[in-house]
């Protein structure tokens, strides 16, 4: 790891077998991710982003190449230290909010800490203490359906935070809500960033740069520069639009 | 992960689908219920034919005969040399060794009249093995009678239930009726014993006998005995024989040794057998009957297990679909930190839970229907005993304590394995796939 880093990606590959064929999701990607950064990764869909995220978060693996986070090299863990690792190190946030619809807020929260052999009563402090901060003190016994969609998604963050893990991973995680409930998402992202958390936002919501310390452009499975990426969105917005289509 | 967590949470996610577990649960609760009902019920009818077996003989008694060993007849051309003395004959020595053995309270000697013997009643006459006994008292073999007393003089004897119906008029022409049972207590029998001279001629001895006793049937060797002091037997059967019987050399015909309870009786007669003698007691009956028993118990246990099996079906559907609705969230559960170990535990857990209420559900409905039952076909025999007579079962069905938790332990496992496969299939769901389920 160079000391800069604190996402090393070296030469990272993913294919899926699809039917008969294989699909390149990500192809010999290398990349490097400060400490304590904001990066946002970009995207048209099917350009491999969300790959990139489920492989940092240890939640797939790579047909070839390395992920080292830290100290660890995620790539060669087993079953059991990657368990260890999405608990303790990554915090997960997806689009879809993924609550559990019969638990209480709090519980949602306090679901991480059953795996940590947490006790109960030290589960509900720490999952009010962390919804109070993400602003939903008041919302505590709430069930996810008594909640909107930007107070599920805090509920989500939360839950996230709960092991303190020093790096935070969001697959388009303002994708189901209106604007102005992902931009409230977007700036509790920022501040997590602020509180020292390296986090990385898999989006292709264009507010979320206003944030960024550091973004990331993919196409077609490969990293390319913001030129080259405005240059191709460009171009198939125009495609999209002789054909007839509107964007 | 804690025990505790782990047993809240797996209650906690079956409470989520009340409606579907206990559908599932009410599967195993009627194969639970069934083991439970078929194996009181055999438990019950074993327990019936034991005490029905106690009530016609008296469990602590041995028969003991003396002990013919396999004599060893070696082959002719090596000079064929036969040895008949070995057989262990029930001498006063012997009987003074099997009196000492743990366990024996009493032991009568009874020794057959071995002589032709005709009795004669009025015009009556009838063949009956007449048996001597050094007891004053019949009681003291566990008899009773039902005309008349047990206790037993010189000059009299006591009647086993089935002797006066072998009375017959032996110049009854063919189209006269057949004779009434005489009412023997109280009479005096002829007792004409017959021995035949070197020369062949006939030599008889006739004795007045006084029947003092009827015995209440016991549908046992008693039945057809006619007890008479052991002195007299003796008297008699020396003079059939023409000198005295050496009895420290011949021995008595049989033994009845009374065990101090039933527990001992089959300790005692193993004894008995191993110091050379014959002995049999109801009890190695009671093991052939037990053990018929355990084969019936063994086959209704089964039928149930049928029923427990279909059960055990229906929870690996329900828990197979339960995965597939629960893809995400087992996709999310390893995402927060779940191990493999975990999904698995937790699903194996829903799976055994279903079985546990099942089980628990079952281990009541069975047991109540066991009391149903029991109460029901009570009244069912007293109704068919009032007509019929005989005596009565005290119990159609018996739950014997184990039963209840074996069949709780039995549901809960056959909820384990049935849950075994779909819970392996979700701890090893790749996380991204099943967060990506739709």
């Amino acid at each position: 790891m160079s000391n800069e880093s604190f996402v090393s990606i070296r030469n990272l590959t993913k294919e899926y077998p699809m039917g008969e064929t294989k699909v390149v999701a990500l192809d010999e990607v290398s990349l490097e991710i400060p400490p304590r950064s904001f990066t946002v990764v970009m995207g048209p869909s099917g350009s491999g982003k969300s790959t990139l995220l489920y492989l940092i978060g240890g939640l797939d693996w790579p047909t070839s190449g390395s992920i080292q986070v830290a100290d660890d090299e995620v790539e060669k863990m087993d079953e059991n230290s990657l368990a260890e690792y999405r608990r303790n190190r990554v915090g997960f946030i997806f689009q879809s909010f993924n609550l559990i619809a019969s638990m209480p807020a709090e519980e949602n929260v306090a679901f991480p800490l059953r795996f940590s052999g947490i006790p109960k009563a030290e589960r509900r402090s720490r999952s009010r203490e962390i919804l109070t901060h993400v602003g939903l003190g008041d919302r505590i016994r709430h069930r996810p359906t008594e909640l909107s969609g930007g107070q599920q998604q805090r509920v989500a963050i939360a839950r996230a935070l709960i092991n303190d893990p020093p790096l935070i991973l969001a697959d388009e995680p303002t994708g189901n809500l209106d604007s102005h409930s992902g931009f409230a998402i977007m700036q509790l992202l920022s501040d997590l960033h602020r509180e020292g958390k390296t986090v990385i936002v898999v989006t292709h919501d264009p507010r979320m740069l206003q944030f960024a310390t550091n973004t990331i452009y993919l196409l077609d499975g490969r990293v390319v520069s913001e030129e080259s990426y405005k240059l191709a969105t460009e171009s198939m917005a125009q495609a999209a639009v002789e054909k007839g289509g509107t964007l | 992960m804690r025990f505790s967590d782990l047993i809240s949470l797996i209650f906690y996610n079956l409470g989520r689908r009340k409606g579907r577990v206990l559908l599932t649960a009410v599967g195993v609760m009627i194969g639970t219920a069934a083991v439970v009902v078929l194996v009181s019920l055999a438990v019950g009818l074993q327990k019936n034919a034991t005490q029905q077996l106690w009530g016609i003989s008296d469990l602590t008694s041995i028969e003991v005969y003396p002990g013919y060993q396999e004599v060893a007849v070696e082959a002719a051309g090596s000079g064929g040399k036969f040895d008949g003395g070995s057989s262990n004959m029930l001498t006063p020595s012997a009987i003074e060794k099997i009196a000492a053995i743990p366990g024996v309270k009493k032991v009568v000697i009874h020794d057959y009249l071995q002589t032709a013997l005709e009795i004669n009643y009025g015009k009556l006459q009838s063949y009956s093995s007449v048996v001597g006994v050094n007891v004053t008292d019949l009681a003291d073999l566990g008899l009773e009678v039902t005309q008349g007393t047990t206790e037993l003089l010189k000059g009299t004897a006591i009647i086993g239930s089935w002797i006066p119906q072998n009375f017959y008029n032996p110049k009854a022409r063919p189209d006269d009726p057949p004779v009434e049972p005489p009412d023997l207590v109280g009479q005096t029998l002829k007792f004409v014993m017959i021995k035949w001279a070197e020369d062949g001629t006939e030599i008889r001895r006739t004795v007045n006998v006084k029947i003092v006793g009827l015995l209440k049937e016991t549908r046992g060797m008693a039945d057809g005995n006619i007890y008479m002091q052991l002195d007299e037997t003796n008297t008699y059967n020396d003079w059939a024989r023409g000198k005295r019987i050496d009895r420290n050399k011949e021995g008595y015909s049989m033994l009845i040794v009374k065990a101090e309870n039933p527990d001992v009786v089959l300790d005692v007669a193993d004894e008995i057998n191993n110091l050379g003698y014959m002995a049999n007691t109801p009890q190695s009956y009671l093991e052939g009957i037990n053990s018929f028993f355990m084969v019936l118990q063994i086959i209704f246990g089964g039928v149930g297990a049928i029923a427990l099996l279909v059960a055990a079906i229906g929870i690996a559907n329900t828990m197979t679909m339960s995965i597939l609705e629960r893809t995400r969230e087992i996709g999310l559960m390893k995402a927060i930190g779940a191990t493999n170990k975990d999904v698995l535990s937790i699903f194996l857990g829903e799976a055994a839970g279903i079985g546990f209420v099942g089980g628990l559900g079952g281990v009541i409905l069975g047991w109540g229907a066991s009391v149903v039952l029991n109460v029901v076909a009570l009244a069912y025999f007293a109704s068919q005993a009032s007509s019929g007579g005989g005596s009565l079962p005290t119990a159609a069905t018996s739950t014997p304590f184990w039963l209840p938790i074996f069949a709780l332990v039995f549901a809960t496992v056959i909820g384990l394995l049935s849950g075994f496969y779909p819970a392996l299939r979700a701890a090893t769901l790749v996380p991204v796939n099943a967060l990506k389920y739709e």
